[in-house]
């Protein structure tokens, strides 16, 4: 039998035609299997990508310690006490904990005024090494980053965020060698930082950020050996959930903290945040799964049913049309296309209805002409679901076409 | 030679108690000759008629259609037998509901494999023969009763069949259609030569045969000739 003729394909438009209403409820169901599939899958990673984009930048397993005031007695201290880490606590870290990989002192100076002529913009400022570029990439829109020069010879220079910059130089363009006043001192700006901040901000929103060399901020602060964050990562292949206990104690004991206070030595562990996020998702990817292709199989189901009782009300045409000639596989051909030609014809609607509802939202996700994030379900999801669909179309054929099949001629004349 | 030639044939119904239907029927119908089967319900003669027209199969004998032994058969080969050598006609007439006059026509020739246009261009030809040109883009429901039937022979004629098996064909009618339907039969078969059976069990439609067979109890009871069409003074009319 050709299956992909005119003339089969409009024996099957007519039998599907011809009770429209029902063909219409019964790929309803269908139709909503894959809707809500797609959409939820769509919208879940969709979700997800604006989650992420909150650590956009930020290397996946960083850790980040700040000191506060220690909640615990210790060592003849009482509790209650301030204290702040040292340099000395990067070698500390280098030497006893090899498994970290970079390991970057920063401090900061918090709602400081920039000013360029007339403008101004207030901030923070952040005294911080070129290393520190592997714990949160910059998004460098002109110029470049700090690097080992400008530590080196404690050089009077900045990298400005996104805000800092659309402040001082509304003009535009590009501002690296141009001069701005920080906080009382001229520095030469030598890049923008483009990023926006969100979820996880250190110091501040980058945006709002000054960057100058750590050795010129130690030296126009007076900070002598003091650090105010200490961001490290872990090189591959280690957790650095498995790392932060031991820093945690070399860093308490060099300070006479108390290593079980978590007051005291607050440490952000980002991998333990994505590994929530991703745990998050996996859950809800499960559920959309489960709804989806529950609801899916319902709908099939539905189609199965259907052409069951399809195929009783047309006991009489299939005995017709075997008493003129009709072979057994050309009834169970002509009920199984019914079949696919349904789920599919349903399922499609639902895929390109779900993929305008996706665009839709991607539209209002979009700022700036960029999109915030993937809404849009990939285009092989999709072929696959259309793949998925003809399966369960013939599925659903199966038990009504193998019904079809037995009826014989003579049941044609039975049935007056 | 026979045209139809069967031998001895048995046929049992096994729905529970066994029914002992057909009990040995040996019959001879030659090519063109227009026969028609008698009997009272329940004597056998749909049965052989299902025989006649493969449709069912027999225990026991043998069945010889043109030349052609009819016997376990599997369900392609006698669905293609079926389409190319039998015409069927029906006491409902058998048309899909859903399709005009002229597909209803046309789909013998759909199972064939001929192509649409050639199809299309067949059936027309055989709906003008029967006077249906009107009609061909009618459906069922929207013609008479004779019209149906007359539809009806048009789909068994396309395929040029060997044999035409008419089921209480005029079952449906009233009495002047069923006049106008045996009349069109007895044309068939006296200008084209078409072999024709008829199952009834109204002698005045059994009467346009030329040949009566009664069957009662599963079994031939006589063969009577009725060349000159007066088996029961001549009257179509009860």
């Amino acid at each position: 039998m050709r299956l992909f003729d005119t003339d089969t394909f409009r024996e099957i438009l007519d039998s599907i035609t011809r009770n429209r209403s029902r063909s219409l409820l019964t790929g309803f169901g269908v139709f909503w299997g894959v809707f809500m599939l797609m959409l939820l899958t769509g919208g879940s990673q969709g979700l997800k990508g604006l989650l992420n984009k909150n650590f956009e930048g930020f290397a996946q397993n960083t850790c980040i310690i700040a000191t506060s005031q220690t909640s615990k007695p210790y060592k003849g201290f009482s509790k209650g006490r301030y204290w702040e880490m040292e340099y000395a606590d990067v070698d500390r870290l280098r030497s006893l904990v090899p498994e970290l990989e970079t390991i970057s002192p920063t401090v900061a100076l918090w709602g400081r005024s920039f000013t360029r002529d007339e403008y101004t913009h207030s901030g923070t400022i952040r005294g911080s090494r070129p290393d520190y570029a592997n714990i949160e990439t910059p998004k460098m829109m002109y110029g470049r980053y700090l690097n080992d020069a400008d530590i080196a010879q404690e050089r009077k220079v900045c990298v400005i965020g996104k805000k800092v910059y659309a402040s001082l130089f509304p003009e535009g363009g590009d501002p690296c060698g141009k001069r701005i006043v920080v906080d009382g001192s001229y520095y030469s700006v030598i890049g923008v930082d483009w990023r926006e901040g969100g979820g996880i901000n250190v110091n501040g929103s980058p945006a709002d950020l000054v960057t100058i060399p750590i050795s010129q901020a130690r030296k126009a602060y007076n900070l002598g050996n003091t650090i105010h964050l200490l961001c490290f990562t872990a090189k591959p292949g280690f957790t650095m959930s498995d790392l932060t206990p031991r820093v945690r104690q070399i860093v308490s004991r060099a300070h006479y903290v108390d290593p079980t206070d978590e007051q005291a030595m607050f440490l952000l562990n980002t991998q333990l945040m994505f590994g929530i996020i991703d745990n998050l998702f996996k859950g809800i990817n499960f559920l959309v799964w489960l709804i989806g292709l529950g609801t899916l199989l319902a709908g099939v189901i539905g189609v199965s049913n259907i052409m069951m009782v399809s195929v009783r009300e047309r006991t009489t045409e299939i005995g017709i049309r075997r008493a003129i000639g009709a072979t057994p596989n050309q009834i169970l051909g002509q009920i199984m296309s019914e079949s696919i030609v349904l789920t599919l014809a349903a399922g499609l609607m639902g895929i390109v209805f779900s993929v305008l509802i996706l665009s839709g939202v991607e539209l209002g996700m979009t700022e700036d002409g960029m999109l915030k994030a993937p809404f849009q379900v990939p285009f092989w999801t999709a072929i696959a679901a259309a793949a998925m669909l003809t399966v369960l179309g013939v599925v659903a054929g199966l038990m009504p076409a193998s019904r079809a099949m037995a009826i014989k001629p003579v049941d044609a004349m039975r049935d007056e | 030679m026979a045209l139809i030639e069967l031998k001895d044939i048995n046929k049992t119904y096994n729905n529970g108690q066994p029914l002992h239907v057909l009990k040995g029927i040996d019959l001879q119908i030659d090519k063109g000759e227009f026969v028609s089967i008698m009997g009272a319900s329940g004597s056998g003669k749909s049965t052989l008629l299902n025989i006649l027209g493969i449709l069912d199969n027999y225990d026991t004998g043998t069945y010889t259609l043109n030349g052609t032994l009819i016997k376990d058969l599997s369900e392609k080969q006698a669905a293609d037998y079926r389409n190319r050598m039998i015409g069927f006609i029906f006491q409902s007439f058998n048309l899909i509901s859903f399709k005009t006059a002229v597909e209803n026509v046309e789909l013998p020739l759909y199972y064939q494999g001929v192509s649409r246009k050639k199809r299309h261009d067949m059936a027309m030809e055989y709906l003008d023969k029967l006077g249906l040109t009107q009609w061909a883009s009618h459906f069922p429901n929207e013609m008479s009763g004779g019209q149906k039937q007359r539809v009806a022979i048009a789909r068994a004629l396309i395929t040029h069949p060997q044999i035409i098996l008419a089921d209480e064909p005029t079952g449906a009618l009233d009495s002047k259609t069923s006049v106008e339907v045996m009349d069109l039969l007895t044309r068939l078969n006296k200008e084209e030569g078409m072999t024709i059976i008829v199952v009834t069990h109204e002698s005045g439609v059994a009467n346009q045969a030329d040949k009566i067979i009664h069957i009662k109890d599963g079994v031939i009871g006589k063969i009577e000739e009725n060349e000159k069409h007066d088996a029961w003074g001549g009257s179509l009319i009860k």
